[in-house]
């Protein structure tokens, strides 16, 4: 293989454990909630998208709209269910695996076990007799701009403020006159936003059935437990180091490998640093301060 | 705050309650436990990723029952359906199994998609007597007193195809499979029928099974450059490759299949050119309808039926017939006797099915069948430029010494054992 | 507080009710029933494995599934390698002491590497994929222990019935066996709740730091109860492979991992008695959805527990029993030390 194809094969890993991951990374890191129905929000993300694209609408804003309607979807859920389970996260975990019972047979009731897809668009790039895909090299330049996106919600603007105030200190935050249950609100409609977003980029290359957010859900996991609670800096180099790891993997042993690879890391990682990656910059950042 | 809580506890048990008697009623309405009845379990998946096949097999399962039924019943009396939903997971194939002979005591049982769920209750079969017909395509060399397969077999799907595929275009083969007993066993098949026609495998990969990022392999398989690829994928998510391999992929090398298309239709539900240049080996689907007449009058039958159904595939044929040879041994036999039919089946019955008779072969329980390659295009146009006529199961018997009409056996041969 | 005598309350009278009721049930349904109850009783020491180790101990696990495949796995290679029938029962034995084992090793590596709360849950979901996902690859034939592959996907089957002798347990004897190990280990536990060692746990479970201060080894008893909980996670297997004579790589799976943590949720993870009976309800209201054929059968077990965790937060069961207690026993006795124990909870760590 060649150096570009390398590259090539690991910017694509690097996206899709990134795009798999951050919707999930958001709702655990800021609200500590476990999301079992993230795979189900990524997969009506893959719908929306679908289903737009074939009724005439252009793919981008088909896939801008799966992104709105999914948090406006996130929304809902966390108005009627998940703001009752605030602090409960355990709890959370019973009623998220509920939500994607139901979000993953409902929508096999309503469209069916598949629908047609949407072809890549974009069509192939040759570099020295072999094809690249330019879509996958878009989805990668997407995962960074998401990453850009979250560090600038996050660090520049109120309700990023706000929410790193609630993640370290509910209690004080709420004391300084946060509406930390609104901040929460928001959260989980920015986190179910992405995963609405990652569906919405992966459906033309996928086959969309009800099953589609599950190619999603070990990669994401795995990406957001060696990554930590950070959404930013974890999911960045988690992203980096497993996509690395994966896709040289893949390429001396091949698909199996890849993967076993990921969740032998991920073993290694958590009893290592428990914290994950966020856990131990964060750290190196305190002793830095301190000193 | 108590009273609260306690009008709650009220409020979710009721509504729990009620739902769940609304989804029973709704669901078996006809189990009145009358005698007059005969009785036939169908085992499919109604939800689950193998939904997309098995929701095609109970809706061929219900056709076949209604015409049976519509001309009279078998042995005069009504054939009721109980299909329970076994939702692709293999330990509800298990409890449904048990409960259709032990509770419901079904005369005989039809079903299973994959090769994994037909291996968890073929011992249940066997140790119940249970008249099983597996109507599905698979790896083959099952053979077993109480199983009759009734689908395409290696002898039907790969010999035929490596064959054209050899002739066309050349000997050098690269296998990507799924990786289970089924995708492990037909690499076998190919690897073995290729290799004594003096071709070559230039490799052999096995994806596991919800793959759905085909990156690395591409480009294994562009460096290879084999003359035929051969793709054995399965599910929902293995079937993201071929629009990968559409952008990826060097589209000028053919693929070879004796799954893809004919089972889940990826041919419609992906853009073309996504399936473009791709061969498969098939005893029916849906587009045979423009070649063969009675093929047309089965998936008219089949929408008229069921108009919200999107495609007619090989499995919902193998399953409609193998129900209509089943209700003919039963004529035959005179009784639904679980031994009295099998031997009315090794009569060597025949049924002529949509596309061609379906023939049982008494050595083997396997069908004698007509075989077709079917190709798709660039549009993702069928065309069928080849037949083979009543390709025999022959394996088993010749290579194996299985004699089920004479001898009993429970096992599974593999090419490589 | 007196340990010696049985309280008079809801639970243990639907504790001794239950019992009574499974032990003369087989006389009044089909031999179907009580196979298939079997199943159901079989699968009840899974949920008990993780009632001990998080409502008793406040150790957050996904891997019991782990456990009971490893258990399942286990007994199906060892017995069906030897091949001789009176062997079983001591593959039985083994195997849970294997999985009890293996447990043990992972929280020596979990607790005494400072590994605590969400993050236990997070490395047993990780080692239950893990082994989902390399059994699931093991298809070819290269992949054999002894005489016996190991299937891949498809899993083994084949797995031999447990006998004494010449004395197979199948059907009412399988049942009755099943049967008499929930009484043993129901006891067993209810026991372990109220002795010095069940305190201890539950202190930890309460505050891991203020026990440790206390001069408790609190790693040692971490790991002790994990172990016992593996041990009866891979009895659960163990059993589970005999009754259907088969194990699959999708008792590893996400959904297998994630199940008993739902239904131990629901129930009221705090409460042994309350798990026994909500995963029995629960495997029959699931397995009657699924015979209906009805396509909203996983809708409504979806709603279920969504209702169940909204409106009923400390579990459906729990809440039942503590609303007939009030009904019913508040009258003959005056109100237990319930009250003070919540209070403390409030204090507590959202997470345990």
């Amino acid at each position: 293989m060649s150096i570009f194809g390398f590259i090539y094969q690991y910017m694509d890993n690097f996206a899709f454990l990134i795009l798999a991951a951050i919707g999930l990374a958001v709702i655990f890191g800021m609200m500590g909630i476990i999301n079992l129905a993230h795979g189900e929000f990524i997969m009506l993300g893959a719908y929306i998208t679908t289903l737009a694209t074939m009724a005439g609408i252009p793919l981008f804003i088909s896939i801008a709209l799966s992104a709105l309607l999914v948090g406006i979807y996130g929304f809902i859920i966390d108005r009627l269910i998940i703001s009752k389970l605030y602090g409960r996260t355990l709890d959370s975990v019973v009623a998220t695996w509920g939500i994607s019972m139901i979000m993953a047979q409902g929508m096999l009731i309503i469209f069916g076990p598949s629908i047609q897809g949407v072809g890549t668009p974009l069509g192939s790039l040759s570099i020295g007799g072999e094809n690249y895909s330019v879509y996958r090299i878009l989805l990668f330049v997407i995962a960074i701009a998401v990453l850009g996106v979250i560090y600038w919600v996050f660090m520049h603007t109120k309700f990023g403020l706000q929410s790193r105030a609630t993640m370290q200190s509910q209690e004080i935050a709420r004391s300084l006159g946060v509406n930390t249950n609104k901040v929460y609100s928001l959260t989980f409609m920015l986190g179910a936003a992405f995963a609405g977003l990652t569906g919405g980029l992966y459906a033309p290359t996928m086959a969309v059935s009800p099953s589609f957010g599950n190619s999603f859900l070990m990669q994401s996991f795995v990406t957001v437990i060696v990554g930590g609670s950070n959404p930013l800096i974890g999911t960045f180099l988690s992203g980096g180091v497993l996509g690395f790891v994966n896709s040289a993997l893949n390429m001396i042993w091949g698909t199996f490998y890849g993967r076993l690879g990921l969740l032998i890391v991920a073993i290694i990682v958590i009893r290592l640093i428990p914290l994950g990656f966020s856990g131990l910059v964060e750290k190196k950042l305190m002793r830095g301060r301190d000193a | 705050m108590n009273q609260l809580k306690n009008s709650n506890i009220f409020l979710v048990l009721t509504l729990l309650l009620s739902l769940f008697l609304a989804a029973c009623s709704s669901g078996s309405s006809a189990s009145d436990g009358s005698e007059e009845k005969i009785k036939l379990g169908v085992l499919e998946d109604v939800s689950g990723d193998f939904s997309l096949v098995g929701v095609q097999k109970l809706h061929g399962t219900q056709l076949a029952v209604e015409e049976i039924n519509e001309n009279g019943g078998l042995l005069g009396k009504e054939v009721e359906i109980i299909a329970p939903d076994t939702q692709s997971d293999n330990t509800r194939y298990q409890e449904m199994a048990r409960k259709l002979i032990l509770d419901d005591k079904v005369d005989a049982i039809m079903g299973a998609y994959s090769s994994a769920s037909r291996e968890a209750i073929r011992p249940i079969m066997e140790k119940n007597e249970m008249l099983y017909f597996y109507n599905n395509q698979y790896e083959g060399g099952v053979a077993s007193k109480y199983t009759f397969a009734t689908g395409a077999i290696p002898e039907h799907q790969i010999e035929t195809l490596v064959e054209a595929m050899m002739e066309e275009y050349g000997s050098r083969f690269y296998t990507i499979s799924a990786d289970y007993n089924f995708g492990q066993i037909s690499a076998d098949w190919f690897r073995t029928i290729v290799e004594e026609r003096g071709g070559e495998i230039v490799n052999e990969e096995f994806i596991p099974l919800g793959e759905s990022q085909f990156g690395s392999t591409i480009s294994r398989i562009n460096e290879a450059k084999p003359d035929v690829l051969v793709t054995l994928l399965v599910g929902q998510e293995q079937s993201s490759f071929y629009g990968q391999w559409a952008l990826e992929g060097n589209t000028d090398i053919p693929m070879a299949t004796t799954v893809n298309m004919v089972q889940g239709y990826e041919h419609l539900r992906y853009e073309a050119p996504a399936l473009a240049n791709m061969y498969v080996t098939a005893t029916f689907m849906e587009e045979l309808a423009s070649e063969n007449e009675t093929a047309k009058e089965f998936v008219d039958k089949f929408y008229e039926k069921f108009p919200d159904d999107e495609y007619v595939g090989m499995e919902a044929e193998a399953q409609y017939s193998g129900v209509k040879l089943w209700a003919k041994a039963v004529e035959q036999a005179g009784t639904t006797e679980t031994d009295a039919v099998i031997e009315a089946l090794e009569s060597g019955i025949t049924y002529d099915g949509p596309a061609g008779p379906v023939t049982i072969d008494p050595a083997t329980h396997h069908a004698i069948r007509d075989v077709y390659l079917a190709y798709s295009d660039k549009e993702h146009n069928i065309t069928f430029p080849r037949k083979w006529e009543a390709v025999e199961p022959y394996w088993l018997s010749t290579e194996k010494g299985v004699n089920l009409a004479e001898k009993d056996d429970f096992s599974q041969y593999t090419p490589i054992d | 507080m007196n340990t010696s005598k049985i309280k008079l309350n809801t639970e243990n009278i639907v504790g001794i009710v239950m019992f009574i009721g499974l032990f003369v049930y087989p006389l009044f349904v089909s031999s179907y029933q009580v196979l298939n109850l079997s199943y159901f009783l079989s699968m009840v020491f899974l949920s008990m494995s993780l009632a001990l180790i998080w409502g008793f101990c406040g150790i957050f696990s996904f891997g019991q599934a782990a456990f009971f495949g490893i258990g399942g796995y286990f007994y199906a290679i060892l017995t069906m390698n030897i091949g001789i029938s009176a062997f079983t029962p001591v593959g039985l034995i083994v195997g849970v002491l294997v999985g009890a084992a293996i447990a043990w090793v992972l929280g020596y590596f979990m607790f005494y590497g400072g590994v605590n709360d969400v993050f236990v849950g997070l490395i047993t979901l990780c080692l239950t994929v893990v082994l989902e996902t390399f059994m699931g690859q093991t298809a070819g034939s290269e992949w054999k222990i002894g005489e016996i592959g190991l299937g891949g996907f498809n899993g083994i089957d084949g797995i031999p019935t447990i006998s004494f002798g010449s004395f197979m347990l199948t059907g009412i004897n399988f049942y009755y066996f099943i049967l008499f190990i929930l009484l043993v280990v129901y006891v067993g536990l209810r026991y372990l709740g109220i002795s010095k060692f069940g305190y201890t746990a539950i202190a930890i479970r309460e505050n891991r730091e203020r026990t440790k201060l206390f001069g408790y080894n609190v790693p040692k008893y971490q790991t002790t109860i994990f172990a016992i909980g593996g041990g009866l996670a891979s009895l659960s297997g163990i059993l589970y492979a005999t009754w259907g004579s088969y194990i699959t790589p999708s008792s590893f799976g996400l959904t297998a991992a994630t199940l008993p943590v739902v239904l131990v949720a629901a129930a009221g993870r705090k409460n042994i008695t309350a798990s026994v009976i909500f995963t029995i309800a629960y495997y029959w209201f699931s397995q009657s959805l699924s015979a209906s054929g009805s396509e909203y059968a996983l809708v409504i077990l979806g709603l279920g527990l969504v209702l169940v965790i909204l409106f009923v937060p400390e579990g459906i069961v729990v809440a039942l029993f503590k609303w007939i207690d009030q009904l019913v026993f508040s009258r003959i006795r005056k109100k237990p030390t319930i009250k003070l124990k919540e209070k403390e909870k409030v204090h507590g760590h959202s997470i345990n």
